[in-house]
């Protein structure tokens, strides 16, 4: 069966993915000189942010992000859907990430979702553009993967809401602008039911954010006490006491588990493996390559394997007639699940690659790629638990996608 | 290496088509109750069945449709073999796909029109002759030698494993000549002087034979054409495509065997499935299925396409079912205790079809190893 509409349209999208290579080669921006952050859980310093916030305004300003959101919100209504190349693009480049990860891929598509109009024309272009920062208020000391045990409560004023508990994890609190606020609006209610969902200003009085540090060292990772802190009652996304179903489709987002993100990307690119590779070719153990030793070779063949499969699962989940018909939410539901613990086997596999220079930490002028990858390492857990641990993935897909029994 | 594969995978409607028709007539001609009694009755291979597989166009489903084959691509036996993966069908399918595959890469016209229009009706059962004892599956590792004589060859060696060896009336075989060169050789069976022994199979839907080549002598309209060791690359990079495929469907099976036994099974007062210890595994089962399908899935459309990273996609594809599929037979059967480790549960049917197709056409240990080569020293 000849589809000459959809050959045309391969083509066009490879015109395109050129044209963004293309683009990012010719703009990306020169290595600055101080360290960079390797993820947006720890953008530390001023620079380091303004350096990151210039890039993503650099990337919209060109028309790259947006791309599959509405024009009226600052998108471009792109009936192709390209979003997703130009995310590959800058991961096969190596650009540097787009800051605003929260606003882009989950914040944005939530409101997207379940905003006002107002809402939607009034939030949505700073995100894209990088002029408003977003982190997200969900998880607290007594509530992490039981979240719908949460405390922080809003309380109805005359003018608004008035908020008082405290989030944890909240990465990016320190510049953010908005926080998307999970928030207890009933007592009484039922667990779930008690719970609505805000987008939160974060200069708002009596907000605290604190610095957190992280197993690496860094910070960029912060917790937030709201004393009495006030907003406004337009605050409030979708319904009173709809917050649990709106924050599962956030977490949707954030998983990677739909589309609609407004640039960036959770998947893999496909080119990390080849980053271990080259990293066996450059380290010497028994006074040869790394890459001859055939133990070496044979694992990281195997993570070659389990990136391809994982990369050609994305593609396929794209096509719904082929063999998915059994379980559709399956290829969906596993990919936050699979690709996070493929990239902590990924660099736990790259220390073992450095033999005794895994033991080099950052600072140490002979640490190979600036001991980037016990770095990367340490920074995998952020991925295997934040955003739902692997435990919780493993019961979501048991429960949603197979029909085991629940076990809450 | 740039791995490549088309976009849409060269889905159509089709596809989905084959499948319906597939799952359909399998599941009312090969229910499990239907398997286990020909098992029961040491029947090796329901000739009924395979009369009504070759009806349907499937033994000649990749072949082309000039020699009766139905022309199709590798996409649609992908599907295929999941189906037939599932059910556990028995008999010499893939011995019948790879010697027909062989015979299509380098026999000649002649040799094409001798044999596989037969092979398509179903009308003679072919099989390829791969591996020695102690030897590989790969054309390097070729020691049986065919010596040029007046008017032909003399073969001599000994060839395991051969898949339905003892149905076949056509085996093709690969010999090394004295100048060095592998080349694949078609000799019907019987032959005076080929010896075909039965191996006791650990899978009864599977049977293999030992077959010995004690100085036969063939004309030289034996041998293909072709060279040996490209023909063979090229099957190789087909068979393991389609056998990951099986196991794909295989351990699909296992998957919801398990699933369905974790949600009946009550201890504790409530369905083993609640418990995470059960739950999880069963969770990881799936996304090994789910992962090895797109790798399963990948490959047949870069073969479609003829995309250079077609053989990297199959080793992929063959590495990863085969320890997915031992994976779900030994949880499976973990998770279906003491009933698990009985003839009645269905399970270990399955199990031996894990552990027989798992070193088939390479195990995952040899193709790492060659896609660490690919991977280190290609470019």
């Amino acid at each position: 069966m000849s589809r000459p509409e959809e050959a045309t349209e391969v083509k066009e999208n490879a015109e395109f993915r050129r044209q963004v290579r293309a683009w990012i080669e010719a703009n990306r921006p020169a290595d600055p000189g101080f360290k960079l952050p390797q993820s947006f859980l720890e953008v530390e310093s001023d620079r380091q942010f303004e350096f990151l916030r210039d890039w993503q305004r650099k990337v919209y300003e060109a028309g790259y992000l947006g791309l599959d959101w509405p024009s009226e919100y600052g998108g471009h209504s792109d009936p192709h859907k390209r979003q997703r190349i130009v995310s590959q693009e800058l991961n096969r480049a190596g650009a540097p990430f787009l800051v605003n990860v929260i606003g882009l891929q989950w914040a944005g598509p939530t409101i997207l979702a379940y905003g006002t109009e107002e809402q939607k024309r009034r939030l949505l272009k700073p995100i894209l553009s990088g002029e408003e920062i977003w982190c997200q208020g969900f998880s607290e000391p007594g509530a992490g993967s039981d979240l719908a045990s949460l405390q922080t409560s809003a309380t109805p004023t005359d003018d608004g809401w008035v908020v008082t508990g405290h989030k944890v994890w909240t990465t990016l609190a320190h510049v953010a602008k908005w926080m998307i606020l999970l928030a207890r609006t009933d007592t009484a209610a039922h667990k779930y039911a008690g719970i609505s969902y805000f987008l939160f200003p974060m200069d708002a009085p009596g907000v605290t954010v604190q610095p957190l540090v992280k197993m690496t060292g860094e910070g960029g990772f912060n917790q937030v006490i709201f004393d009495q802190a006030p907003m406004p009652k337009d605050a409030q996304l979708g319904e009173l006491g709809q917050g649990w179903q709106i924050a599962m489709t956030t977490l949707t987002f954030e998983r990677g588990a739909a589309e609609g993100s407004g640039g960036g990307s959770t998947t893999p690119s496909g080119e990390s493996v080849r980053a271990v590779a080259s990293l066996a070719r450059r380290m010497r153990r028994d006074g040869r390559p790394a890459a001859d030793d055939p133990v070496l070779r044979d694992r990281i063949a195997q993570t070659w394997i389990d990136e391809e499969a994982l990369r050609l699962t994305g593609q396929r989940a794209r096509i719904p007639g082929l063999n998915m018909d059994d379980r559709p939410l399956a290829t969906r539901l596993m990919n936050k699940l699979v690709y996070s613990e493929l990239g902590q086997r990924m660099s736990e596999l790259a220390c073992e690659v450095l033999g005794p220079d895994a033991g080099l930490w950052l600072g140490d002028p002979s640490a190979p790629d600036k001991a980037e990858w016990p770095r990367m390492y340490m920074n995998s857990f952020g991925v295997t638990v934040g955003g739902g641990t692997s435990e919780i993935q493993r019961n979501i897909i048991g429960e949603r996608v197979l029909g085991l029994p629940k076990t809450k | 290496m740039r791995l490549d594969v088309p976009t849409d995978f060269g889905f159509t409607e089709e596809h989905a088509l084959l499948r319906g028709e597939a799952r359909r007539f399998l599941g009312e001609r090969w229910p499990m109750a239907t398997l286990r009694r020909a098992i029961d009755a040491g029947g090796r291979f329901d000739r009924g069945l395979w009369k009504e597989i070759a009806e349907l166009g499937w033994l000649g489903l990749v072949l082309p449709e000039r020699f009766g084959g139905a022309g199709l691509g590798w996409l649609h036996l992908e599907i295929l073999m999941e189906e037939m993966g599932r059910r556990l069908v028995p008999g010499p399918f893939l011995g019948s796909l790879l010697a027909g595959i062989a015979l299509e890469r380098a026999g000649s016209a002649a040799q094409q029109e001798q044999w596989l229009p037969a092979i398509a009706a179903g009308e003679r059962i072919a099989t390829l002759a791969l591996i020695e004892s102690g030897g590989g599956f790969e054309a390097d590792t070729v020691t049986a030698t065919a010596d040029p004589v007046d008017g032909g060859y003399v073969l001599r060696g000994r060839k395991t494993h051969v898949i339905g060896g003892a149905d076949a009336g056509l085996v093709v075989a690969a010999f090394r000549e004295p100048s060095g060169r592998a080349s694949l050789f078609a000799v019907e069976l019987p032959t005076n002087g080929v010896s075909v022994d039965d191996e006791v199979s650990i899978d009864p839907t599977r049977p293999t034979a030992r077959i010995g080549f004690d100085g036969v002598r063939v004309g030289a309209h034996a041998r293909l054409e072709g060279d040996g060791a490209t023909a063979l690359a090229a099957t190789l990079v087909r068979g393991c495509a389609a056998l990951a495929a099986e196991q794909v469907g295989g351990a699909e099976s296992v998957l919801l065997l398990a699933r369905d036994y974790a949600i009946d099974r009550k201890q504790f007062d409530r369905p083993i499935g609640f418990f995470q210890a059960v739950k999880h595994p069963i969770v990881d089962m799936m996304c090994g299925v789910e992962l090895a399908r797109s790798l399963a899935c990948g490959a047949a459309a870069a073969i479609d396409a003829g995309t250079p990273s077609a053989e990297v996609h199959a080793r992929m594809a063959k590495a990863l079912a085969g320890d997915v599929y031992a994976n779900a037979v030994r949880k499976g059967v973990q998770i279906h205790g003491g009933y698990g480790f009985t003839w009645d549960c269905d399970v270990h049917f399955y199990f031996r079809r894990a552990l027989w197709s798992r070193p088939m056409l390479g195990d995952a240990i040899h193709h790492r190893r060659r896609l660490a080569e690919l991977l280190f020293d290609g470019d």
